[in-house]
């Protein structure tokens, strides 16, 4: 088990003479987030995604009678319980199911759910009540309750530019990284690699900004320099967020010590002409979920690493005059993992019939899976970070 | 000693590089009576009653197109902010901007919440109160028009109590209902843009709110929050915090200042005033160490260049990168501040940003998509960005004497803490490698601007 003290040590040597260890971080001696081989991949639809068009209640007669147009023809659902099959573009997570990989979670929501997009991602990313406003994110809250004074930001990284809100705690920020090797070669320049080397300020707030510095440096130099340790065999589809998801699997395989990863798909806010853009959605996701999970399982890793898939809200049960769907609330929410205790369709199927102004109606909270993970999966306090007991689910 | 850089920089957004010498805080007062209002959106564009007979189509085109007048609201605001004229009127519009955070989808109501915030920025934060409390744009937002007498909806009262006066914990549940019950009828009339009370609507009833009762109505909520002490020192706090300093609170200051606050019937021109006319405003214990907002960082480089933006999309992008876009607070609550700011991809970005601008270095970040395929700020995924720089006008002024001494100007021009003599001499070696003047200027700026002592005023 290497201490934080030894992969400073050996980072540096692997960059021989580029980079110097700031004094300050020389100073901490572990104090990280304990290591451990489980992992939660975190992964956001963004828009809203329509959960009745992702897994199919093709035996339902309202889904068909709301949806005129908008319904999957039962006959190319892929089925796979006896109420509910998979969209025909979701073929791999087909595979993931019959498997036994996948879990899916119904009529996940929130009480009294906002149907604005920033809202409601909000309430998601901080999983605050609806009627609070929260400035952290429960993953960084996690990252608050785990490393206390740890100076890294990689115990999360974000596989995009900018960092989210999930990510940020009230101490601990995760990291954004979209390109391991780009944001390397940025900081490599010569300004950023002399500014990092600078430490004590008499004004304590310039010496924050240069220990964060200092801290992004030395945390992009260790991804970039881990992401090249393992090779994947495996031909990832040609799509942004299949790009996103390979390298977190590269940096998965390649053992590097974060915990929780974070990556969006976006484009699920399908108001007009639905059919063709979600089926282009759904076929993105699953092909690139599906190649990610095939890179784990070839480096043994998909024991440890959990699977996380959820959206916004799900969108109105009826269909609207241009061919889409408007915001709505509850949705499905998916887990994959080798060995969920809890498989397939894990709860009720929606209930077409009893709806809230036209929309499903919740009944599994999302702080309760959020719960169940923090607890069971990353061995952390759930009822502190999210500052309320919600009831454990059984997938774990 | 009184250093006027820093009175720009807390309020209004920095200092100009062509001003010739900076006003003092005198002169910044008595500057405040103009008021340019912005005029982005002529009227309403959204007649409800007639949008029902359009067709679907028509109808999405009007929605296109107020998302796109958000748009140059922001643009224009974000110029207005460089205005010398009326600098302290739009550094306080902003901070209400926060306070009152508030979003909506139609332009005019945007402008007009916005054009309200100015008018009031440096009165009386009674009027102001009332008068946003009574905006249609905010009302819609806080949910005000489903409260009605059978089924009362708590969130516009809420805020207004938890984010607009109190502050969380002084104030019960029962207070939320009761007052909720106040407020029923508060709504705005679509066709106009403006306030109207829907009495059938209204709870006429008794109410208890802070241990007395009565049939309040909504103003008399309003006018028992002003009169509560409290208001003044939330509202003292928060000023303390966002112009003075979040990280140092002199208590015994800031109850002081509450308390002439409140003596004053809550006269913002007075409490600015005082805050930037006193001693320990001055003092280095406040000067240089407050993190800028983005929306700061971004009008501090205009400022300090004299550079304008070419076109529209690109202050939007550097917006979004760095999450904030005028018009879009996060949500209610409004933005963070201070070290929220800063995280590794913000903190490399606002290090990157100078050369990006002012060197034309590319950059292939990608902005975050907020999910709504309406929101038109999604559209520009990736962007060019135009900045142009008049640079010899920049070097007339500071390229008079030998380098160094140059390079001290160009610093103390830029810089509230002098940087390090390592930096000094990396920078020095930089800007040497101008082919002339201009160049040398031009990098001495791009350099001093990268540093994280340039985050900070």
């Amino acid at each position: 088990m290497s201490t934080r003290r030894d992969f400073l040590r050996q980072s540096a040597l692997a960059t021989a003479g580029t980079m110097l260890i700031p004094g300050f971080l020389k100073a901490f001696d572990g104090n990280t987030l304990l290591p451990d081989h489980k992992k939660l991949v975190v992964i956001q639809l963004s828009g809203g995604n329509d959960g009745l068009n992702t897994i199919i209640p093709y035996r339902n007669d309202l889904y068909y009678k709301m949806r005129p147009k908008l319904a999957i023809n039962s006959a190319t659902v892929l089925k796979a319980g006896d109420e509910l099959g998979f969209h025909p573009a979701l073929s791999k997570l087909n595979r993931l199911y019959d498997q036994g990989y996948l879990g899916v979670i119904n009529n996940v929501g929130y009480p009294n759910p906002d149907r604005s997009h920033f809202r409601s991602m909000d309430i998601w990313h901080t999983a605050s009540n609806s009627d609070e406003y929260w400035q952290t994110g429960w993953l960084g809250r996690y990252l608050d309750s785990q490393c206390n004074h740890c100076s890294t930001g990689h115990q999360a990284i974000e596989i995009d530019d900018v960092l989210g809100l999930a990510l940020k705690g009230g101490q601990q920020k995760g990291m954004a990284v979209r390109n391991p090797k780009k944001l390397h070669d940025t900081l490599k320049r010569d300004l950023f690699q002399q500014l990092s080397m600078q430490q004590e300020h008499d004004e304590p707030m310039v010496s924050y900004l240069y220990k964060s510095l200092a801290e992004t440096v030395s945390s992009a130099d260790y991804i970039y320099s881990k992401s090249t340790i393992a090779k994947s065999k495996v031909t990832y589809p040609d799509s942004e967020f299949a790009n996103r998801l390979k390298t977190i699997a590269q940096l998965i395989n390649s053992g590097i010590d974060t915990r929780v990863y974070y990556a969006s798909l976006s484009g699920f806010d399908t108001h007009v002409n639905q059919a063709n853009s979600h089926e282009r959605l759904l076929l993105t996701y699953g092909e690139a979920v599906d190649s990610f999970v095939t890179d784990l399982e070839q480096h043994n890793n998909f024991e440890s690493v959990m699977i996380m898939t959820f959206s916004e809200f799900g969108r109105r049960v009826v269909q609207n005059a241009s061919g889409g769907t408007d915001h709505g609330t509850a949705n499905n929410l998916l887990l994959i993992n080798k060995s969920l205790k809890q498989r397939g369709f894990i709860n009720e199927t929606p209930d077409l019939e009893k709806l809230d102004s036209g929309d499903l109606i919740h009944t599994v909270d999302f702080r309760s899976i959020y719960a169940t993970l923090l607890d069971h999966w990353l061995g952390a306090d759930a009822d502190m970070i999210l500052g309320n007991k919600f009831s454990r689910l059984g997938f774990v | 000693m009184i250093n006027n850089a820093h009175l720009h920089n807390r309020a209004a957004f920095g200092v100009s590089v062509v001003a010739s010498n900076l006003k003092t805080g005198k002169e910044l007062f008595k500057n405040n009576t103009q008021n340019k209002p912005l005029q982005v959106v002529v009227k309403p564009e959204l007649d409800l009653q007639d949008m029902k007979s359009l067709s679907a189509e028509d109808r999405k085109k009007i929605f296109q197109k107020s998302r796109k007048q958000v748009l140059e609201l922001n643009v224009a605001w974000l110029q207005q902010m460089t205005d010398p004229q009326v600098a302290l009127r739009e550094k306080m519009t902003f901070f209400w901007h926060d306070h009152f955070a508030c979003r909506t989808q139609v332009a005019f109501l945007a402008q007009q919440l916005n054009n309200t915030i100015r008018k009031h920025a440096l009165g009386s934060f009674k009027n102001l109160l009332m008068a946003v409390s009574k905006d249609p744009a905010m009302l819609q937002f806080l949910n005000n028009q489903q409260n009605k007498k059978d089924s009362p909806n708590e969130n516009f009262a809420r805020e207004v109590m938890e984010l607009f006066t109190l502050g969380r914990g002084n104030y019960t549940e029962e207070d939320i209902k009761n007052a909720a019950r106040a407020f029923t009828g508060w709504a705005s009339n679509p066709l106009t843009g403006e306030f109207v009370f829907r009495e059938r609507v209204h709870d006429a009833g008794q109410k208890i709110f802070k241990g007395k009762s009565g049939n309040f109505s909504g103003e008399e909520i309003i006018d028992m929050l002003l009169d509560d002490p409290q208001t003044a020192t939330f509202i003292t706090t928060k000023i303390w915090n966002y112009f003075v300093s979040q990280e140092v609170q002199d208590q015994e200051v800031i109850k002081s200042l509450a308390k002439d606050f409140y003596n004053s019937g809550y006269d913002i021109e007075k409490l600015m005033m005082q805050i930037f006319q006193s001693e320990w405003f001055y003092e280095l214990r406040f000067v240089g160490n407050r993190i800028k907002s983005p929306v700061e960082l971004l009008t501090g480089i205009q400022l300090h260049t004299a550079g304008r933006f070419q076109d529209e999309l690109s202050p939007l992008f550097i917006q979004r990168t760095l999450s904030q876009v005028l018009f879009y607070p996060p949500n209610v609550g409004g933005w963070p501040q201070g070290k929220e700011w800063i995280d590794s991809s913000s903190l490399t970005f606002r290090l990157s940003l100078p050369g990006i601008l002012l060197r034309n270095e590319s950059t292939d970040i990608q902005a975050k998509d907020d999910g709504d395929v309406n929101n038109l700020i999604n559209q520009p995924r990736k962007s060019t960005v135009t900045f142009s720089v008049n640079w010899s006008l920049l070097a007339n002024r500071f390229a008079s004497g030998g380098s160094e001494e140059n390079l001290e100007a160009v610093e103390q021009f830029l810089l509230m803490r002098p940087t390090s003599k390592d930096n000094k001499t990396m920078i020095s070696r930089f800007a040497a490698a101008g082919s002339n003047e201009t160049e040398f200027i031009q990098r001495a700026f791009t350099a001093y601007m990268s540093l994280p002592e340039y985050q900070l005023n």
